[in-house]
C-alpha cells in the first residue's frame, strides 16, 4: 500500500544540486552536499575551502615507506610551527586539520607513537593550513595530507589503485620524502629501494622539463636521526655511503633537492601489545631537525612563485 | 633637511598656486587657472598626506614595531662560586699547601674531606676544604622519597599502614647527602682532561677500559665528544659539559672524590619531599612548586633550542638550593633505567640503560620536566643535551662544623617566586638536620 505526501519543492536545493563542485584534487564533478570526492574519497571540504580564498592552495607530499615516520613528522610540524611565532606561523584552516596534531601530540605526550594511518583515503587526515613568513611578507595556503605508506606502495608497484595518490601526486609543488634512518643503519635495502620507486614514480608522473618533478624541490628527510650520530651530523654523505641508489638518483632526476636529518624521539625501547605486537616507545620527546626542511621547500616554492 | 621645513615650503607652494589662480580668473586666462588649480590641490593633497605621515615614515614606523611576538626577558642568574686560578706547575708532593691550593682550584674539595685523605691535613686545610664543600653544594636532609608517579591516595593520607608497605617498592629512604649546586660545567670537566684523568686507569669501571681509548672529542683528542682539540669553546665555559658518557661522568666524580646521585637521591634533592604525617607526605612536581614556569627553566622554545650556562634561570632553584635540576640538560644519575609509571606494560630495551632526569633544552613536553619523570640513555651514549652532577653522601665526609642547611642566594633568587611554591616548613627542616662533625663520623 502506498501513500502520498507533500514533498514541498525547495528549488533552491535542486539549484545546489545543479552545480557542480569540481574535487580540489583530482577535478571530478560532485554535489554540493557531498563530503567525499566520489572518485577519489579526498575530502570535499578542500574544495569548499579553496573555493572561498584568492590565491588556490599548493599542495605538499609527505610521503615515504610504512613505517618512515610520516604522521610523527606532519603532526610534530604542524605543532611546532603553530607556536613559532618569529620564524613562521601555521594557521590551520578547519577543525579536520587540527586532528592530525592532536592524534599525534597527545600520543607522543604519553610517551607513545600515534596509531598507524589506516589504508582508506576517507579515513586519512588533510591538512589545510595557511602559512606566513613574518620577515618575507609571504602568506601561502599548502595541503599536506598523512598518507598511509601502505597505501602509497601499492599505489608506486599498482598504479591506479589509489586514484587520490595519483591526482595529488600530479598537482603536487614539491615533496617531503622520508627515509627510515634505523632501517638504513640495520643494512636493509628496502627504504632504499622503495624511496627510488616512489622517485621514479614522481618523474613519470610529471616529465615536463620545464614545471615536472624534475624541476619541483624535493627535501628527502632520514627520520628517525636521533638514532644515528653519524646521520645527524652530515645527512648528505650519511645518505651518500648509505642509500647509495637514491643518492645517485637523486643527482641525476632531480636538480632541486636536499638530504636532511630530523628526529622526534631521543630513545626508543620496544613494548609487546596484544593488540598490536610489537610496538616501539619514545623514551622522551626532543624534536630536531622537523622544520629546516619545511622552510627550505617554502624558500624555493617561494622563489619559483615570486618569478611566476 | 627638518620635518617643519617641509611643511613650510609646502603652504608656500599652496599659497603661490592659489595666486596663480586667483590671477587666471582676474584676466580670464582658462590655462592659467587650470594649472594654477592642479597645482593647488596637488599641494593639498600633499600636504594631507603629511599629516597622516608618509609611506616611508610609515614603513620606517613598522620596521620599529616588533612584527614577531615580544621576546621572553633574560632568564635571572645568580652568580657562580669563586674559583681560583689553577697553576699548571708541577707541585711539589712535599708542600701540602699547595697541594691542597691546587685541589681547592680544581674544585676537589670533597676529596679532600674523605676521612683517609682528612687525617693528614690541618684544621685550617679542612677548614677551607669545608667552606668550598658547602659554597658548592647543597645540604639534602634524609628522609624518605616515592619515585615515579605519586599516587593520590598517598598524597591525601587515604591509604593505611598495609597499603603502604605494598608501594614500599617505591618509597625509598635516603640519607643525608650533598648535591652540586649546578651541573658541571665545561671549565670544570676541562680540569679533569688535563689533569690527565682519560689515563688515570683507576677512575674507570674496569669493564670499560677496552673503550675509555675511544672515548675522544670531534678532533680526535681525549674529551668530551664536541669540543675540538681537547678543549671547549670560549664562549661555552659555564655552560654544562655535553657529550659525556655515564662513564665519563662516573670518572669525573671519582676524580673530585665525590659519585653520581642515585634516582632518590636526584628525585629527593628537586621535589623536596615533606612528611605531614605517617601517611601523608607532599612533593613537589618541579622543584619550584607543582606548576610549570618556562622562564625557571630552559626547556623547548621556538627558537633555536641551546644549552645555556649552569647560573641561569636562577628561579628555577629548589628549596634546598640546587640549580637547573629541570631544564638545560638531562642529568645522568647511578640507576639503572627500569621503565616505571610513565611507560605503560613492561619495555624491551634495545641495550642496558642507565637514568637520565629532569628534561633539556630539546624536551618538548612539560611532562617529561619533572622531577618524578625518567628516561633512559645507552651508558656509552654521548649525546648533545646529557651533563650531569655529582653527589657526595654527609656520612663519607669529615666535617669540622655543622654545615648550613640552605643556600643564601637561592633563598634570593626564590624571593620572587609564588609564595604557594616554597614550603618555609621544608626549609626549616633542612636547616635543623643534625649533621655529624668530625668525630662522630670517625666514631
Amino acid at each position: 500500500m502506498t501513500k502520498s505526501v507533500i514533498q514541498p519543492l525547495e528549488s533552491y536545493r535542486l539549484a545546489q544540486y545543479a552545480v557542480p563542485i569540481p574535487c580540489y584534487i583530482c577535478d571530478t564533478d560532485n554535489t554540493f552536499d557531498a563530503e567525499f570526492c566520489t572518485h577519489c574519497l579526498a575530502p570535499m571540504a578542500l574544495a569548499h575551502q579553496a573555493s572561498f580564498q584568492k590565491t588556490r592552495p599548493q599542495m605538499i607530499a609527505v610521503v615515504g615507506a610504512a613505517d618512515a615516520g610520516k604522521t610523527v613528522y606532519l603532526g610534530m610540524l604542524i605543532d611546532m610551527l603553530s607556536r613559532q611565532l618569529d620564524r613562521m606561523q601555521l594557521l590551520a584552516r578547519g577543525a579536520f586539520s587540527i586532528t592530525l596534531q592532536q592524534t599525534t601530540l597527545s600520543a607522543l605526550a604519553r610517551c607513545e607513537f600515534p596509531p598507524k594511518t589506516p589504508n582508506e583515503p576517507d579515513r586519512w587526515n588533510w591538512v589545510h593550513c595557511q602559512v606566513r613568513r613574518p620577515h618575507l611578507r609571504q602568506v601561502m595556503e599548502l595541503i599536506m595530507p598523512d598518507m598511509a605508506g601502505e597505501a602509497l606502495l601499492e599505489e608506486v608497484d599498482h598504479p591506479h589503485t589509489f586514484r587520490v595518490i595519483r591526482s595529488f601526486l600530479e598537482k603536487c609543488t614539491g615533496a617531503l620524502i622520508l627515509i627510515d634512518t634505523v632501517k638504513l643503519q640495520e643494512g636493509m635495502p628496502e627504504q632504499d629501494f622503495f624511496t627510488m620507486k616512489l622517485l621514479t614514480t614522481l618523474s613519470e608522473l610529471a616529465k615536463d622539463p620545464k614545471h615536472g618533478w624534475s624541476k619541483r624541490p624535493v627535501a628527502l628527510i632520514l627520520s628517525k636521526a636521533d638514532q644515528c650520530d653519524d646521520c645527524r651530523e652530515d645527512p648528505g654523505g650519511y645518505a651518500k655511503a648509505h642509500a647509495v641508489g637514491v643518492w645517485q638518483y637523486c643527482q641525476e632526476r632531480f636538480h632541486c633537492h636536499k638530504f636532511f636529518a630530523a628526529g622526534v624521539a631521543g630513545a626508543c625501547a620496544w613494548r609487546e601489545s596484544l593488540s598490536e605486537g610489537r610496538v616501539q616507545v619514545p623514551l622522551r620527546i626532543e624534536p630536531h631537525g622537523i622544520v629546516e626542511p619545511f622552510e627550505w621547500l617554502l624558500d624555493k616554492l617561494g622563489a619559483k612563485w615570486e618569478k611566476g | 633637511m627638518g620635518r617643519e621645513k617641509h611643511h613650510v615650503i609646502r603652504w608656500v607652494t599652496s599659497l603661490f598656486c592659489m595666486v596663480i589662480f586667483g590671477l587666471a580668473w582676474l584676466v580670464r586666462n582658462l590655462w592659467l587657472a587650470t594649472g594654477g588649480a592642479v597645482g593647488l590641490c596637488y599641494v593639498l593633497w600633499r600636504i594631507a598626506h603629511a599629516s597622516r605621515g608618509s609611506p616611508e615614515e610609515a614603513t620606517a614606523a613598522n620596521a620599529r614595531v616588533p612584527r614577531t611576538a615580544p621576546r621572553r626577558s633574560p632568564p635571572a642568574t645568580v652568580s657562580l662560586p669563586q674559583r681560583p686560578a689553577i697553576s699548571r706547575k708541577p707541585v711539589d708532593p712535599g708542600d701540602t699547601d699547595a697541594l691542597v691550593g691546587r685541589m681547592l682550584a680544581q674544585e676537589r674539595f670533597a676529596l679532600l674531606l674523605r676521612p683517609k685523605i682528612a687525617v693528614n691535613l690541618s684544621g685550617a686545610h679542612l677548614r677551607r676544604a669545608q667552606e668550598a664543600l658547602e659554597q658548592n653544594m647543597a645540604l639534602v636532609p634524609d628522609g624518605e622519597v616515592v619515585l615515579g608517579r605519586i599516587d593520590e591516595a598517598l598524597q591525601d593520607g587515604k591509604l593505611n599502614e598495609e597499603e603502604i608497605a605494598a608501594a614500599a617498592g617505591r618509597l625509598i629512604q635516603v640519607e643525608r647527602f650533598f648535591l652540586d649546586r649546578f651541573p658541571v660545567t665545561n671549565q670544570q670537566f676541562y680540569e679533569f682532561v688535563a689533569d690527565g684523568g682519560y689515563e688515570q686507569m683507576a677512575l674507570w669501571d674496569e669493564s670499560i677500559w677496552p673503550a675509555v681509548l675511544d672515548l675522544i672529542d670531534s678532533t680526535g683528542m681525549p674529551g668530551p665528544r664536541y669540543w675540538r682539540n681537547g678543549c671547549f669553546r670560549p664562549e661555552e665555559k659555564d655552560h654544562p659539559v655535553v657529550g659525556v658518557s655515564w662513564y665519563e661522568a662516573s670518572a669525573y666524580a671519582r676524580w673530585v672524590g665525590k659519585r653520581m646521585p642515585t634516582d632518590a637521591e636526584w628525585v629527593k634533592a628537586g621535589s623536596w619531599p615533606v612528611p605531614l604525617s605517617a601517611t601523608t607526605r607532599l612533593q613537589r612536581r618541579y622543584p619550584w612548586g607543582d606548576t610549570m614556569d618556562r622562564k625557571r627553566a630552559n626547556l623547548w622554545n621556538p627558537g633555536r633550542p641551546r644549552s645555556m650556562p649552569v647560573n641561569h634561570y636562577a628561579e628555577g632553584v629548589s628549596v634546598g638550593g640546587v640549580y637547573q635540576l629541570i631544564g638545560n640538560v638531562w642529568e645522568w644519575t647511578s640507576g639503572n633505567f627500569r621503565p616505571g609509571d610513565h611507560f605503560a606494560g613492561k619495555l624491551e630495551l634495545p641495550t642496558p640503560m642507565k637514568t637520565i632526569r629532569g628534561g633539556a633544552f630539546d624536551t618538548y613536553f612539560d611532562n617529561q620536566a619533572t622531577c618524578q619523570f625518567q628516561s633512559g640513555e645507552n651508558p656509552l651514549g654521548r649525546r648533545h643535551n646529557i651533563g650531569f652532577r655529582c653527589a657526595v653522601g654527609v656520612c663519607d665526609l669529615v666535617l669540622t662544623r655543622q654545615p648550613s642547611g640552605v643556600d643564601e642566594r637561592a633563598e634570593g633568587a626564590r624571593g620572587g617566586a609564588d609564595p604557594g611554591a616554597d614550603d618555609p616548613g621544608a626549609a626549616g627542616a633542612a636547616a635543623a638536620e643534625p649533621v655529624p662533625v668530625a668525630e662522630e663520623v670517625r666514631a
